[in-house]
């Protein structure tokens, strides 16, 4: 064995492993050509149900753009009308009016969305949506996710309201902070924040408990059926009635994660 | 000799590398080539406004000839439909994918896992031949609630499964 039929060996097999290279990946790049997706659609064993679509809201640029172009100023000048309800500065005095002050842009959007198109049902939102428009909606989208969340000693509102019975704050407790996976419930600071946020999932550290907890049943009982991909249908549906009680008057007290409890 | 040290070291990582594979035998993941492709799959944002994964397809839907297939979302930090069943000894075709990041279903006690993806459709025939109710967690880390995403599989007798809500797509969510 010289050292040169050594060589012209590696030489050979460099050659037969750059050929193997090239072959499989043309061989890899012809296959991706012909790989059709099946989609699986026209069964003809069982029938196509009847089409249900949660929300006609989708998170596509289009709709990312509309919201990011809010003009907070036109929302205060819309926000007049709403702070009968809402509160002077997005913090109502009624429990089961939601707070807006601090809400995320996205998901207030998609909720006045939603309620202009009836896939959520309530006696005063739906005539006040509409007549607001898709940017009229994005312009208070705006203007509420600016105001501070601070307490205010001075201002009328129902936020936070201590728990009626703080012995299920251990309940609350670690629903929030570690969900439950036994039954495959997620932490709710796992989507609503603080430790992280989902695309559409409101925060909901200084939100008041009466409405949260009308949110809950509404979504458990299929009452409320907006959310996408029956996200907080399953989650709530899994949530015994004491639970959503619970982690309700939780967060209404200011005591959730990123909450003041003054 | 240098070569043969080479050599002898390059079959010690293919050894290794197919024992790493040997355990992936039954988790289906996504070829390459469907990558180099491009993108045919569904668009995530869109799931539930068109197309096959609507939410009011999801679920088990027996196709000509006794086929099955069930369509699932993978999101965060469930599965949906949260609770599927299925018959038992019958060939089912899972059909997912993903509304946001990568998951993987699995089944425990019966090894399999089906990676999710955004914007591919992931199918694989899956089996079961005991019934039974399986857990279903992800085993691909997707974020922070990972830990506490689980879904349902419930197996059932063949007989059993023909009778469950007929006219729409079978799950074993509570209604």
């Amino acid at each position: 064995m010289s050292h040169d039929s050594q060589s012209a060996r590696l030489r050979r097999s460099v050659r037969w492993l750059g050929t193997l290279v090239v072959l499989s990946l043309g061989i890899l790049l012809i296959l991706s050509r012909m790989d059709s997706s099946t989609n699986a659609s026209a069964q003809a064993g069982d029938s196509e149900p009847p089409l249900r679509v949660p929300s006609n809201v989708a998170w596509t640029e289009e709709t990312l753009a509309i919201v990011s172009n809010g003009d907070a100023f036109h929302g205060l000048l819309l926000a007049r009308r709403c702070n009968h309800c809402h509160g002077e500065e997005g913090f109502s005095s009624v429990p089961v009016f939601p707070n807006l002050a601090g809400e995320d842009r996205l998901s207030f959007w998609k909720q006045m969305l939603d309620f202009r198109s009836g896939k959520r049902t309530s006696p005063v939102m739906q005539d006040v949506a509409a007549g607001l428009s898709a940017q009229d909606a994005a312009d208070l989208a705006a203007y509420y996710s600016m105001l501070p969340i601070a307490s205010d000693p001075q201002d009328n509102r129902s936020f936070p309201q201590p728990m009626q019975t703080p012995s299920q704050a251990s309940i609350a407790i670690r629903l929030i902070i570690f969900g439950d996976g036994q039954r495959g419930i997620p932490p709710c600071q796992s989507c609503h924040g603080p430790v992280s946020y989902v695309r559409g999932a409101p925060p909901l550290a200084t939100q008041n408990g009466g409405y949260l907890q009308e949110q809950l049943e509404h979504f458990s009982n299929g009452e409320r059926t907006n959310d996408i991909n029956i996200r907080m249908r399953s989650i709530a549906r899994q949530l015994t009635a004491e639970e959503r009680t619970a982690v309700a008057e939780y967060y209404g007290a200011g005591l959730g994660p990123g909450g003041n409890s003054r | 000799m240098k070569l043969k040290k080479q050599i002898g070291f390059a079959a010690a990582l293919v050894l290794v590398g197919l024992v790493i594979l040997s355990t992936r035998f039954n988790e289906v993941e996504l070829p390459v080539w469907h990558f180099l492709g491009g993108g045919n799959g569904p668009d995530p944002a869109t799931l539930h406004l068109r197309g096959e994964f609507v939410e009011s397809n999801l679920g088990a839907a027996e196709g000509p000839a006794g086929s099955l297939t069930v369509r699932m979302i993978a999101q965060q930090f469930v599965f949906v439909p949260q609770c599927i069943v299925v018959p038992a000894s019958v060939p089912v075709h899972f059909r997912i994918t993903s509304a946001d990041a990568v998951h993987m279903l699995s089944f425990v006690g019966a090894s399999y896992g089906l990676k999710a993806v955004p914007g591919v459709v992931t199918e694989a025939t899956f089996t079961f031949d005991r019934p039974g109710v399986f857990k279903a967690p992800c085993h691909e880390f997707c974020g922070s609630g990972h830990f506490a995403m689980r879904g349902q599989l419930e197996v059932v007798p063949r007989d059993q499964f023909s009778s469950l809500r007929p006219g729409e797509r079978r799950t074993c969510e509570p209604r």
